[in-house]
This record gives C-alpha cells, structure tokens and sequence, in this order.
C-alpha cells in the first residue's frame, strides 16, 4: 500500500519541485514509511511513499518503461496479476520484478485503458506520459483506494490524500457549503465530492486523462451490474457458489510477502474471512478487534468465540469514550471527511495496535452487507415498497420481524414505527425510495447550515442523470446506492482506508470482489423474502463457525457518540460552543449549532436521538477540518512519531527532452 | 397548549414560524421526528394532559403536524370531560 502525489503542468521554478514534492509525499507518508520515491521534470513531479508488501525489494516506485517515457506512481494491489502477468507474458512482455506494479505498466501499456476492466484489486494510480505531456489518473472500481485532484492556477495537483495539497505553496483550503449540504443530507460525499472547493475525488471506476493543454476527459470504465447470467437451481447450488467465489476471493488476497490478518468484528462476515484465511494458509491468523464497556455496543463474546474455534492469536483493544475523545481530532485529520459517526475513531486506534503486532495487512468483512442485503435499509425498502397494498395485522407481523428487539420497549415503539412507515410508503424523493427515511434524519443534520439550499438536488441529480440505475428494482436501487455513497463515501474510506493507513496498515476486503458480488446478485430474494438477513451466505458456512456467531443478527458497529465527549470535555469542544469559534465558519448556522451541542453535551445520553448525535458528530468534525485544513492551526505532526521515510529513489528529469 | 407548541420547539430544535416552519408541517417528512421523537412526543403528551392514544391514532396520519396534534388533544379532552 502506498500514498501517491504529483503535479503537472505547474509554473513555479523546476529547481523547487524536489521539495515541493517531497513535501507531498511527507504530508502522507503515513501510508508508506517503508520508503519515498519521487521523479521531477521540468514542470512536473510525481511520486510515492510505499509500503512494501509484494516484492518489497524490486518494487521500487516510480517506475517507468524501458525507454523512460512512462511513470508510473501506485497504490494498492492488483490481486491478480500473476494471471496477467501470464498473460501479457504471452503477448512477448518481459518482466524484471516480481511485483504487481511493473504487472499494471505494462498492462497499460499494452491494452490502455482497456486493461483497467481487467484488473481486480484496489487501486489508485498515475501515469504521466513525457512524450505526449498527458497524465492518467485512474481509480479501482469500488473506490477501496483514494484519489483526489485539483486546479491550482495552471497546474493540476493528485493526491491520495488531500493532505498532501498543504504542502504546496499558495494552495488554500475552503470548505465548500454546497457540497457540505450534501454531505449532511446523504451521511457521505458523493462519489467525485471532498468537501472542499476547487478539490474532486476521482469517481470509483472511472478514469481521467489531462493532456499538454491542459483539457481534462474523464470515462467509467466498470458501472455496477447486479446480474451475471447466473442462475443456482437449489439453495445447495446457491451455497456451494458463494463458498467457491468466497474462497477464490480470500485466496486472491492472501496474495503477500507480509503476514496477512484479519479484523473481527464479531459478526458472520469477518468470521468467515477468518475461517477461509485459516483453512486456505494451514494456520491461524492474528486476530484484531475493538472491544467497549458499554454491552449495547460490545461484541467481544463473539469475537472471543470465533478466535477460540480458529485457533487465532487474538487481539483485543478495550476503548472507553475517554479514548475516542482523545484520538477523534487525530482521526478526523486523517479522514479529511466529515462523519456521522465516532465509530471510525476506534478503527484508527486498532490500526496501531495491528502495526504494533507487526502487521502490515488486514482482511475485513466489509462489503458483505451490500452484496447479501445485510443491511436493514433493505429489508424496509421491501416493507415500505409492498406497505400500501397490506393489512393491518401483515404490517404489524412485518414490523415485529424486522425489528425484533422491539418487543422489549413495548407497543408505543411498534405504533410508533408504523406511523413513521405510515409517512414513507409512497416515493417522494424521485429515485431515492430506499434512502427516504435515513435522508430525512439528514435533512436535520443539513440545519446546520445558513444556506437552506435543498441538500439533496446533487444525488437526485446522480440517480436521475444515471442510465445504470433503469431497470432495477426498488431493492437493487437501494444497493446501488450504498455502493455509491456510505460504503466508498464513509465505510471504506473515513472506516476503512484512512484509519487503516494512517499507521500504514493495508486493508483489504473479501466481499469487494465482482465475482462475490455476482454470485449474492444471483441468489438475493431468490430463495427467500430477504427478511432473515443474509440467510443462505450464514447457512453456506454455518457448520464451520461457533452457532453463537452463526444465528446472531445484523448488530450494527458503532461506538459511543455524544456522550463520549460529553464525559471527557475536551479543550477542542470551544469548537462547537463558543460564539467566536463558530463565526469563524461563516456558512454554519451558529444559533442551531449552539443550540444542539448544549442539547447534546448536556442531556442524559439516553434522551438523545441518533439524529441529533449524528448531527452534532458532523459538527465536530466540520470544525476539527476547518482548525487542521482551513486555519491550519494545530495540524498534527508527521503523525504518530513516524520518522521521514528514507529516499529511495529519486529522479532527475529535469532539463532532459 | 402552547405547551406542545414548546415542547416541540424544545424537544427538535426548531422554531414555527408562518412562513418558513408553519404550524401545519408535516414533522416526519421534514425530518424533525424520527419514531424516537414520536415515542417522546405522544408520552409527554399522555403526561401532560392525562390522555392515552390508541394504536390506530399513533399510526394514523393523526399527529403528525403541531395543527393536528393539537386538534386531536383538544377533541380527545372533549370526549374526557
């Protein structure tokens, strides 16, 4: 894994472009302490901080082509590039490495962009071509690696964090309030948002190139398909499908030179990345979990169950609300994001330890509640969808399946839904059907704004200008969806990635694999109403993991919210409290920010909403990144202690046609 | 029963006012409430004054605007008293 940065076409002396790239690099050097490699010309630079996983030793970034005219910079891992190796090898390639890297050049250079539909990993990379002065920026088909862009006067800056960008003189940073009012109002940036003015993320699977002249074209290159032609006859079929795909994707992945381990959760997903991790490389992988004292949000006696029954050298990091108030500014300087939701603080923690135990790559089960339906959203597009047209008692029976605990509350609660359900059975918001009732708890969070401008007019725009979404049901509607906005926008992202990288761990998700996807596309609602969650994927490894894990419903990741800082009081809460720090954001609406954060910070946790925690999380957060990003006032540090990495390679172009 | 006007005014942080938050908004699509505001809301409601509502007026359209909730409480004290 790696951070990689450039320019192009930049006006300032060529003699400043070594520092000015090495100061990129820097900035993310968290992403790769194992070594910096830069390449200037004479109005370009590009570069890389690598963590050294396949081939450490010849992998050394940039590389070019063999007559100097290509550079390569790259982050991530192509899982199978040993197949296209084989194949380029055919085609007369001749490869000096072992590394995945030289794999990706010459594919390019090969197929161009044809080869990026072939490429099965996650990826961010650029490519500058010195001949023809054109960059290449591309991005992995799920958005599992960042990648941002952005003008600076002539020039074009790249970034796998935009982090990176402080490091260039004259660069300034401005939170951008439409794009927020989106953010708000959807929980996560759409798929080329980043919250800033003047800064795009490169789209999950697609492409762009910028030529001599500066013009930019950007391509899809892999949109979403929810149907392969796939038809299992009988559940037994069904399940033997997803163990095959499952277990190729786990295969793929355990591609490395470094031990690989694996993030428990405690829930089937990442049991059975685990329990594949185990039988596919004949011992037990070292297991890493976040653990709470609040039982409401604790999953240890799974966790702990599954790490018995493999064997795993098991990890376990308690956190306590002290902990998240204490690291939150930390993780939201490396997410760059605002969030809904403290739970990627403790995922920034876990990376720590995981680097501390020597690790350098973890599965995850991330992606499996999108691909098998797992997620609740589902189940009450379903509900919603057929609401209208069922009797009383049907609702009601509905209702008590898909919110089972509710029976302890008591009937208020199941009346009280209803009457939510009551208000949301019919599509009010073209296109977006599934997201209704969590986009209205945004519409709330999008108060926080002066400008009341209507913070969903970019997604409608997104779904309705889409031609990928005809054709789908409500259902599929909903997964595209997510796989456009929460899982890129915040569970593989300000969750995944940043988290992760920020102590250079590389994660790596099983369940993101086209082929896994395909085969739960092809068995969703066909065998079943879809309200036992992701039934035949529990029952396809149900006689290799511990019951308790097996039978356990979908239980939410979260961590303590409001209350965590309630309790702690950090210095930094001035940020959502005082008059004077909140004029500093002139786009904030600071009477209703006053108003929630007194609410927040001083009601019993239990009396208030998860519409009002989230709200008040993405104030914080929208503070902290204006401290760090805009004022850039106590920015911390080249993180974590790390020490520069070493230089090496760096070369020289500059002056040379 | 200003009571209920503040009360949600308190409760979800926002303010009536006739041209911009009217009375008659409907206060689930708006995004104000949320089923654990509703369950907060009908509570205070019973508490407040001595009524009890049936499952067919909680999952009506009955109480779902300040203008209906009100209505609603002022015929329910009616047929009490």
């Amino acid at each position: 894994m790696c951070g990689i940065a450039g320019l192009i076409r930049t006006e300032v002396a060529s003699q400043d472009l070594p520092d000015i790239i090495a100061g990129m690099l820097d900035r993310i050097s968290h992403r790769g302490p194992d070594g910096m490699g830069t390449v200037v010309g004479d109005d370009w630079a590009l570069g890389t901080a690598r963590l050294a996983i396949i081939d450490p030793k010849d992998g050394i970034q940039p590389m070019a082509d063999a007559g100097g005219r290509f550079w390569l910079a790259y982050n991530g891992e192509i899982y199978n590039y040993r197949e296209l190796r084989s194949e380029l090898e055919a085609h007369g390639a001749v490869f000096h490495t072992q590394c995945d890297t030289e794999v990706l050049l010459a594919a390019w250079l090969h197929w161009g962009a044809e080869c990026l539909p072939r490429l099965n990993g996650g990826f961010a990379f650029a490519l500058y071509d010195r001949r023809d002065r054109r960059l290449v920026l591309a991005r992995d088909r799920f958005g599992k690696r960042p990648l941002f862009y952005a003008r600076h006067g002539n020039a074009l800056l790249f970034a796998s964090e935009m982090k990176a960008f402080l490091a260039v003189p004259g660069f300034v940073f401005a939170q951008d309030s439409g794009q927020l009012a989106s953010i708000l109002g959807v929980w996560t940036p759409l798929p080329d948002q980043s919250g800033f003015t003047g800064i795009s993320a490169l789209p999950m699977g697609e492409w762009m190139s910028v030529d001599a002249g500066g013009r930019m074209e950007r391509h899809a290159y892999a949109p979403l398909r929810f149907a392969d032609g796939l038809a299992p006859a009988s559940e037994a079929e069904a399940m033997a499908l997803i163990r095959q795909r499952l277990e190729q994707s786990v295969r793929l992945r355990l591609r490395s030179d470094v031990e690989v381990g694996v993030y428990l959760s405690g829930g089937i997903d990442s049991a059975i990345v685990a329990r594949l991790t185990t039988d596919i490389s004949g011992r037990p992988p070292a297991t890493f979990s976040v653990t709470f004292d609040d039982a409401s949000l604790d999953e240890s006696p799974e966790q702990q169950a599954v790490a018995a029954a493999l064997g795993t050298r098991h990890h376990a990091l308690r956190i306590t609300g002290a902990h998240i108030a204490e690291a939150c500014p930390q993780a939201v300087y490396h997410a760059e994001m605002p969030a809904f939701r403290s739970a990627f603080i403790p995922m920034f923690l876990l990376s720590r330890l995981t680097r501390d135990n020597g690790i350098k790559v973890i599965l995850s089960g991330e992606g499996a509640d999108e691909a098998f339906l797992g997620y609740d959203l589902f189940k009450e597009t379903l509900l919603r969808g057929a609401w209208d047209g069922m009797d009383e008692d049907s609702r009601r029976q509905r209702i008590a399946r898909l919110y089972p605990h509710l029976g302890h509350y008591g009937p208020q609660e199941v009346a009280a839904l209803t009457g939510l359900y009551q208000q949301f059975s019919t599509e009010r918001m073209p296109g977006l059907f599934s997201h209704e009732l969590r986009f209205q708890n945004g519409r709330f969070s999008a108060r926080l704004l002066k400008d009341k401008a209507d913070p969903f007019a970019a997604i409608t725009a997104l779904v309705t200008e889409n031609d990928g979404l005809k054709g789908l049901s409500p259902v599929q509607r909903a997964q595209w969806l997510e796989y456009k906005t929460l899982l890129p926008g915040y569970l593989l992202s300000t969750q995944g990635d940043r988290p992760a990288l920020a102590h250079g761990v590389e994660n790596r998700c099983p369940f993101l694999d086209q082929s896994v996807i395909d085969a739960a596309s092809c068995i969703n609602l066909r065998f079943d109403d879809g309200y036992d969650e992701k039934r035949l994927l529990r029952r396809a490894f149900a006689d290799d993991l511990p019951a308790s894990v097996v039978n356990k419903r979908k239980f939410p990741y979260r961590a303590p919210d409001a209350d965590a800082f309630a309790a702690a009081r950090p210095d930094y809460l001035e940020l959502v409290q005082s008059e004077t720090e909140l004029a500093k954001l002139p786009f904030i609406d600071a009477a209703f920010a006053r108003r929630l954060s007194a609410k927040v910070l001083k009601s019993p946790a239990g009396e208030i909403s998860t519409k009002e925690n989230q709200t008040f999380l993405f104030l914080l957060s929208i503070t902290l990144l204006h401290r760090f990003f805009v004022s850039r006032e106590g920015v911390p540090g080249h993180d974590v202690g790390r020490p520069r990495p070493p230089v090496m390679r760096a070369v020289d172009l500059r002056g040379q046609p | 029963m200003d009571k209920i006007r503040a009360f949600i005014e308190e409760q979800f942080l926002v303010e009536f006012d006739d041209d911009d938050f009217p009375e008659d908004t409907n206060l689930f699509k708006e995004g104000v409430m949320d089923s654990f505001g509703y369950v907060q809301l009908c509570r205070f409601l019973e508490r407040e004054f001595a009524i009890t509502f049936t499952e067919a007026e909680m999952t009506g359209n009955v109480l779902v605007s300040l203008t209906q909730i009100r209505d609603t409480v002022t015929a329910k004290l009616k047929q009490n008293g």
